[in-house]
């Protein structure tokens, strides 16, 4: 869109970091090392095509802070790529492994092209183009790559494969997001959901309230829901309506059932999509209401586990007294005029930025797994997710106590603080 | 024959009777095609196999007379009640055949006693067919003793010819005479006096005896022909002539060469003769295959000749199917082809343009693939065609010429009365020749599926594609016989019925085609499948295009072509689907892919297979984890189908994956794509049809698991215009309203006076649903309002999506048929390009209808869009559709010559350079065809918003004001104004006590008011909406502070009207 080109990802995130700055009251060489990456690499990978012509791609990675450990992030594969977006998206990363205290910096990459006009053949000699620029600055213990926009576990193989072809062994730790068996880690399906719930229960331990004494209502119904529901009700909690997109009406409904939705007769109903039948909910007994009805119900926590802006201007004063948590499972779900408005009514908000950070927790045990080349089970793996999760929320709602901040507010502080105190530990700064 | 009425018993009687005979039929012509056969065999076997055939064979018998020697069947005795058939060889009686009954048995007709008139009739065919082959040994033996002669004289000794004509002489008059008559000819020719003499005398330019000679050459009467008088004395004049005249091996050749040509002669002049029947024909051809001993060689011109008459009596009279046709169907193609044929006694219909399409692609595939291995193997499945005029055959038997007059009544008429003629026909009795006929056909087809289609004679021709405008139908063929055959029926009656369906005759309407006489044949054909489970389809089907007119990607070329695959019935593919997605492959590039990432591939891939139930004998629609998790393991090439999505990782299955209910299979296509030949295949068959056709072709195919079918072929359809524009160069950025450079099709779109633009942006910030629906229904009524093919439509993402309204405005194609170009405005979002509307029946009739499509993608580098123009000009939106002016934001009527001081929009477009411009210049000064401005609206207008008017009171009387708490209901908008069209919403205001009122209830209420309106409104114009009530609520505050449509009530200037309410003795 002609008003995206004045749009620039990497200032905002200078001005995000900025304001945190302020607020730490950092000195300036931390700041001039924070807000900008540490390294960078352009790189041209040739191709040789399924036509017999040679492509240049241009190939990037940026290495935005390593003081906390090696570098995690994404590959994307995206026509309209550019610098400051991946510089943007890698210093995002620092903060987002920081927040969960997991000791990983940030990075990010990518490599300016459109699946779409590529063949696999094609995509695959991008990927091993990648590694072989790569391979002497990325690795389990530098810089570890994960899939991002565009691409998948297909790619990562092949990134591996390269990678280990030129050190001449097996790196399984080098990257993450493979399927499991090849290196990927068990509970990775879960660890989202759940890691929201973690939250959640985190925070009523704090308000002194039971689980089972709560209700919750529940936006979308997708795999991070799905997750989210079941661990909320095997903590004792009710939830009384979950929403779901109906793909022939092309609209949303909102499935109610004030004795709790029971999820696994849902699921039975449910496509692969997250499309509940309206029908047979009927004939569970469900009530069929608007797509926008979870909001306004009369519960105690809400959950918008669906899209980004669910909660704006025209439906934020629909929430309800009784509501006392607000768990953004969703990226972004809530609008900076709404946010204002939730704040002024003093619910208490587990920012998006650390309610779903169980994804990339469950990424740091893929790679601690591949790195000893041993596999936990299930059940060690929400374990440990478990600990991390409820350690980081106690140190961002002490932190938003102590100091009087917003949560949201509060989640940067603890991470931005987290990277500036291991620069100045190295004596960087 | 066929009383009305008849009772089904009755009729499945006759139909056994008529399969019994047919049975006879065919053992007697099969045991008399052997060729080895002698003719005591022959008699033999015919007369065993009649009795089987009649009414009551144990006290049946039969027998045969033939010259002296008489045949009969085993304890034959003479009875008085019998029936005898001639049995005739060049017109002389040379025998007779008879059938007796042993007992008196109850008589059936008052003509020929115990006996049905269908066994004479069949006791007539026996003995025809003997004749022939009397004749045809008789022929054999000649030739033998001619060959023996031959021998016995070693090699060519003056006279051998004289043998032969002995021959003749004795066995075949009429041949000798011509023959005779040849050679006086060739006599006269070489000018032999003798002869020219003779001619005069004895030939049929020969005047009476005693006449003067020379005289008559100067007369104006007719000569006239004398007899020849000494028959004897004329053949040895002849004889003797030739024997003195012409060397031996001249006489021989000649002699050879007229018996072929000779053989052939019926059948040219039958053929050639536009007054025959086919009935004619198909026994001219049987008669000429039955007669020639061997199969003659027919010199080269008379081969062509009898093809090209052939092929205009069957398929069509276009030149250019002929010419091509002509050089790939042999007359032993057509010779199987009248095997499978039904039509009425009589007929001069044609097979209609389907089954012309196939049977021609059939014929290139089988010769081209004489020399070229990929195309071996290429199948069709097996056909029986019901001749065009069938239907018109049907139509009288029942009584139901009027339906005729059907096409030139008004639309909305023919929509109304259509369900009414589809039950007419399909209680209507089938003439019992075309009975008959499918008996035999469904005997033949066996028990597989089948399926019912339209082969009209419009239908694939003429540019017009009439693509899914007639119907259709599958059957599953299951049952006892009279179930199959009462199925059968009942799908071509419906078949049928489509003719007079309202959507073709509008199309055929709009393209001035109503006057062409349309006739309907019927194609019954197998399914191509395999059983699975309980259900039966093709392991995938779909349908090829030569020329690729959605290139997703800049390095697929037109002429890489464009598949539409689909898991199961083909259907799914040649439809344009509404919550599912055929995946798409270019063969010329089938590395790119339209889906690339997991995500995608599993959100945009079939989710639904179409099958045939062969348990409940329905077409269904299913998912297709039902049939994988019901029968994985039993499905064809499913490793090549479907992928197994592991996590985020897509990868082929190992076919033991295929029953396992934990994984989660995704229809990719990706085996049959990368580890088979099946692309090349295709490319190669659309490659071939393509150069052979002269044209880019459009086909449909199956592949049941073992072999590809070929279903369909015709051509790929474009409109004729299709040079490129020259692209003016420096042109200012005021006078340009876009550039394009993707996905350019040649072509111009001149003089365009209105542009009607749905803003990207503000579409996309709408929320509710029913907004963003009613952009669609403004959309519809602008194009109804605006000048037809004067002004241009442009919009977000895909028109006519029905997969997420957010992507592109919803409309039908009825809702743009007016428009002169389509341009989708593709603003990309992150990775989603936009899916267009390609290679659906919608596209198609954009194409037809010379409707132009354009997608634009401003935020290219190099791409000019011209915002300005967009903010700045004058909105006439509001003034055109009322009642949707509070869409003003969003839509944009822009009149082009009152915003650039009288000029016009041009868009030039350039496919060779990949260019296209719109630009604004002066009208151009060529004439331009009168405009039909507000063609339908007019003469509607009156009914429609009377008939909303009286609907909207009704509600009024009908709400119970004290329960709802309602005070007061107002109609406004169209209804009111009186311009509704026959898609117009009815618009209410309705005012509320807002404490009391529950307005849920009362939606509830409405809500069921609309939907019973809008399906009536449907049953009366054919316009189908999500409910024809458009109610807004107003409060006492509204009024008083005149928010909302309050502003309507009590307006100075176009008020909504006060309706009465039931328990409210006010009004006004």
């Amino acid at each position: 869109m002609s008003s995206s080109k004045a749009f620039n990802p990497y200032d905002m995130a200078q001005a995000q970091f900025d304001n945190v700055a302020e607020i730490l009251n950092l000195d300036d060489a931390t700041r001039q090392i924070l807000r900008n990456p540490l390294r960078e690499f352009h790189f041209s990978i040739p191709v040789k095509m399924d036509d017999g012509t040679t492509k240049i791609f241009k190939g990037f990675r940026v290495q935005h802070n390593d003081a906390r450990g090696p570098n995690k992030g994404g590959i994307r594969f995206h026509p309209q790529e550019t610098i400051d977006t991946v510089r943007a998206l890698a210093m995002w990363m620092t903060w987002k492994c920081a927040v969960v205290n997991i000791p990983l910096g940030g990075g990010k990459g990518g490599v300016i092209c459109d699946p779409h006009h590529l063949s696999m053949k094609e995509q695959e000699q991008i990927c091993r183009g990648w590694i072989r620029q790569m391979a002497r600055n990325v690795g389990p213990l530098q810089d570890v790559p994960a899939p991002d926009v565009m691409t998948n576990a297909q790619h990562m193989l092949w990134m591996l494969d390269e990678f280990e072809v030129i050190h001449g062994a097996k790196y399984p730790g080098f990257i993450t997001g493979k399927p499991v068996g090849m290196g990927g880690s068990l509970g990775r399906a879960e660890a989202t959901g759940y890691g929201v719930i973690f939250t959640v229960r985190e925070a009523l331990k704090n308000m002194n309230i039971r689980p089972q004494d709560t209700t919750a209502a529940v936006q979308g119904f997708g795999n991070v829901a799905q997750f989210a529901i079941e661990l909320y009700q095997q903590l004792g909690g009710k939830v009384v309506c979950v929403s779901s997109w109906d793909q022939n009406d092309k609209c949303s409904y909102t499935f109610k059932k004030l004795s709790g939705v029971n999820l696994q007769e849902l699921l039975k109903i449910t496509d692969k999509f997250g499309g509940v039948d309206k029908a047979e909910a009927k004939k569970l007994g469900y009530e069929i209401l608007d797509g926008g009805a979870w909001i306004e119900q009369d519960v105690d926590i809400l959950i918008p586990a669906a899209m980004e802006n669910q909660i704006n201007q025209d439906n934020v004063n629909k929430i309800t007294k009784r509501v006392k948590i607000i768990a953004e499972g969703a990226n972004g779900p809530t609008t900076p005029e709404a946010d204002k408005v939730i704040k002024e009514k003093g619910i208490f908000v587990i920012p998006d930025f650390l309610a779903n950070a169980g994804g990339v927790t469950c990424s740091y045990f893929e790679q601690v797994q591949c790195n000893m080349n041993y596999y936990w089970e299930k059940d060690e793996v929400l374990g440990k997710l478990d600990v991390k999760m409820t350690a980081a929320f106690h140190a961002v709602s002490d932190l938003a106590k102590k100091r009087n901040l917003y949560m949201r507010d509060a989640a940067y502080v603890i991470s931005i603080s987290r990277v500036a105190q291991a620069c100045k530990d190295r004596g960087w700064v | 024959m066929l009383n009305e009425n008849k009772p089904i018993d009755n009729l499945v009687f006759e139909l056994q009777e008529r399969a019994k005979e047919l049975n006879c039929l065919y053992m007697i012509e099969d045991s008399l095609n052997r060729s080895e056969i002698s003719l005591r065999q022959a008699f033999h076997t015919v007369i065993n196999a009649i009795p089987p055939a009649w009414q009551f064979p144990n006290i049946c018998k039969a027998k045969l007379v033939y010259g002296d020697i008489v045949y009969q069947t085993s304890d034959f005795e003479e009875t008085k009640w019998s029936i005898k058939s001639e049995i005739i060889v060049q017109e002389k009686i040379v025998g007779h055949i008879s059938v007796y009954y042993l007992e008196e048995v109850p008589f059936s007709s008052n003509v020929l006693g115990p006996f049905l008139k269908e066994e004479k009739k069949l006791l007539d065919t026996i003995a025809d067919r003997l004749g022939h082959f009397i004749l045809h040994q008789k022929l054999k033996t000649v030739f033998n003793e001619f060959k023996t002669v031959r021998e016995q004289v070693g090699g060519s000794k003056k006279g051998e010819w004289r043998i032969v004509l002995d021959m003749i002489r004795k066995t075949d008059p009429n041949l000798f005479m011509s023959l005779m008559r040849k050679l006086l000819h060739l006599l006269c020719w070489k000018g032999v006096e003798e002869a020219e003499m003779l001619m005069k005398h004895t030939s049929l330019v020969h005047k009476d005896s005693g006449t003067e000679t020379d005289e008559y050459y100067d007369d104006n009467r007719p000569t006239k022909v004398s007899k020849i008088m000494d028959y004897d004395q004329y053949v040895e004049t002849i004889l003797r002539l030739v024997d003195e005249n012409l060397p031996d091996e001249i006489i021989l050749a000649r002699i050879q060469k007229w018996i072929q040509e000779d053989k052939s002669s019926t059948l040219v002049k039958v053929v050639d003769n536009q007054d025959t029947s086919l009935t004619e024909i198909a026994d001219a051809i049987r008669r000429y295959y039955h007669i020639a001993p061997e199969k003659f060689e027919l010199p080269p011109s008379t081969v062509k000749g009898l093809r090209v008459s052939l092929l205009r009596r069957f398929f069509t009279e276009h030149l250019d199917y002929i010419s091509v046709a002509k050089e790939y169907v042999k007359l032993t193609d057509f010779y199987k082809l009248i095997d499978k044929m039904i039509f009425p006694a009589g007929s001069h219909g044609k097979l209609g343009g389907k089954s012309a399409g196939l049977f021609l692609a059939a014929h290139i595939l089988q010769k081209e693939a004489e020399h070229n291995d990929i195309l071996k193997d290429v199948k069709t499945p097996k056909t029986w065609y019901i001749t065009s005029d069938g239907v018109l055959y049907f139509m009288q038997h029942n009584n139901l010429e009027e339906v005729l007059e059907q096409k030139y009544k008004d639309i909305d008429e023919v929509r109304i009365e259509y369900p009414h003629v589809v039950q007419l026909f399909k209680n209507s009795d089938f003439p019992s020749d075309i009975l008959k006929g499918l008996s035999v056909a469904l005997d033949d087809l066996g028990d597989g599926p089948l399926v019912v289609r339209s082969s009209s004679l419009l239908e694939d021709q003429m540019g017009a594609t009439f693509s899914g405008k007639y119907k259709s139908l599958f059957l599953a063929n299951q049952g006892s016989k009279q179930q199959k055959m009462a199925a059968l029926m009942d799908a071509i009656a419906e078949v049928y019925a489509s003719t007079f369906s309202p959507d073709p005759i509008e199309y055929r309407a709009e393209r001035g085609l109503l006057d062409f006489h349309e006739e309907m044949g019927v194609m019954i054909q197998q399914v191509v499948g395999t059983k699975v489970g309980k259900y039966w389809f093709p392991a995938f089907a779909g349908v090829a295009f030569s020329n690729n007119e959605f290139r997703w990607s800049p390095r697929i070329k037109r002429e890489d072509g464009l598949l539409r695959i689909v898991p199961g019935l083909g259907t799914r593919a040649v439809d344009r689907l509404s919550d599912d997605y055929p995946v798409l492959v270019s063969p010329g590039q089938p590395n790119l892919r339209v889906n690339v990432s997991p995500e995608e591939l599993r959100r945009y891939s079939p989710k639904k297979i179409d099958v045939i139930n062969l348990e409940t004998n329905e077409f269904e629609t299913i998912p297709i984890t039902r049939v994988l998790q019901e029968s994985g393991m039993e499905y064809p090439n499913a490793v090549q189908i479907f992928s197994v999505l592991d996590g985020t990782m897509l990868r082929q299955p190992m076919s033991w994956d295929l029953d396992d209910k934990e994984k989660e299979f995704i229809v990719t296509f990706d085996g049959l794509i990368s580890k088979t030949n099946f692309l090349k295949r295709i490319d190669e068959i659309l490659k071939t049809l393509q150069s052979k056709i002269k044209s880019p072709v459009d086909l449909e195919f199956a592949f049941d698991g073992k072999d590809l079918y070929l279903l369909q072929c015709r051509p790929q359809s474009f409109s004729g215009e299709s040079n490129a524009d020259p692209i003016p160069k420096d042109i200012a950025a005021d006078k340009t309203l876009f550039s394009a450079t993707k996905f350019i099709s040649n072509g111009r779109v001149p003089d365009i006076t209105h542009i009607v633009y749905v803003d990207p942006q503000k579409y996309t910030e709408i929320s509710e649903i029913t907004k963003l629906l009613n952009v669609g229904h403004a959309v519809g009524k602008l194009n109804k309002t605006l000048p037809k093919r004067a002004f241009i439509l442009m919009g977000p993402g895909r028109w006519g999506s029905r997969g997420d309204i957010k992507l592109g405005v919803n409309v039908t194609y009825s809702d743009i048929n007016n428009t002169a170009m389509l341009i989708e405005i593709a603003r990309k979002k992150g990775n989603y390009v936009p899916d267009l509307s390609f290679g659906t029946h919608f596209f198609q009739d954009l194409v037809e209808a010379g409707i132009r499509y354009l997608p634009l993608y401003p935020d290219d580098e190099g791409n000019f869009f011209n915002d300005n123009f967009f903010n700045n000009s004058k909105n006439i939106f509001a003034e055109l559709v009322h009642e949707y002016n509070y869409l003003e934001d969003t839509i944009k009527v822009i009149d082009v010559p009152a915003s650039t001081g009288g000029k016009v929009l041009k868009i030039l477009m350039n496919a060779e350079l990949e260019k296209g411009i719109g630009i604004f210049s002066e009208p151009s000064s060529e004439v331009i065809p009168e405009r039909e401005v507000k063609e339908n609206t007019e003469h509607h207008s009156v009914d429609h918003w009377r008939w909303r008017m009286k609907m909207a009171e009704k509600i009024a009387s009908e709400l119970d004001a004290e329960r709802f708490n309602v005070n007061g209901i107002y109609v406004f908008g169209s209804t009111k104004n009186a311009f509704s069209g026959p898609g117009s919403d009815i618009d209410l205001i309705v005012h509320i006590d807002k404490k009391k009122c529950n307005v849920k209830e009362l939606s509830l209420w409405f809500e069921g008011w609309s939907l019973a309106l809008s399906e009536m409104n449907y049953l009366r114009t054919g316009y189908k909406a999500q409910g024809l009530l458009d109610v807004h609520y107003v409060t006492d505050d509204d009024i008083k502070n005149k928010t909302s449509f309050a502003v309507k009530i009590n307006a100075v200037t176009d008020a909504a009207r006060k309706l009465k309410i039931k328990n409210s003795g006010s009004s006004d």
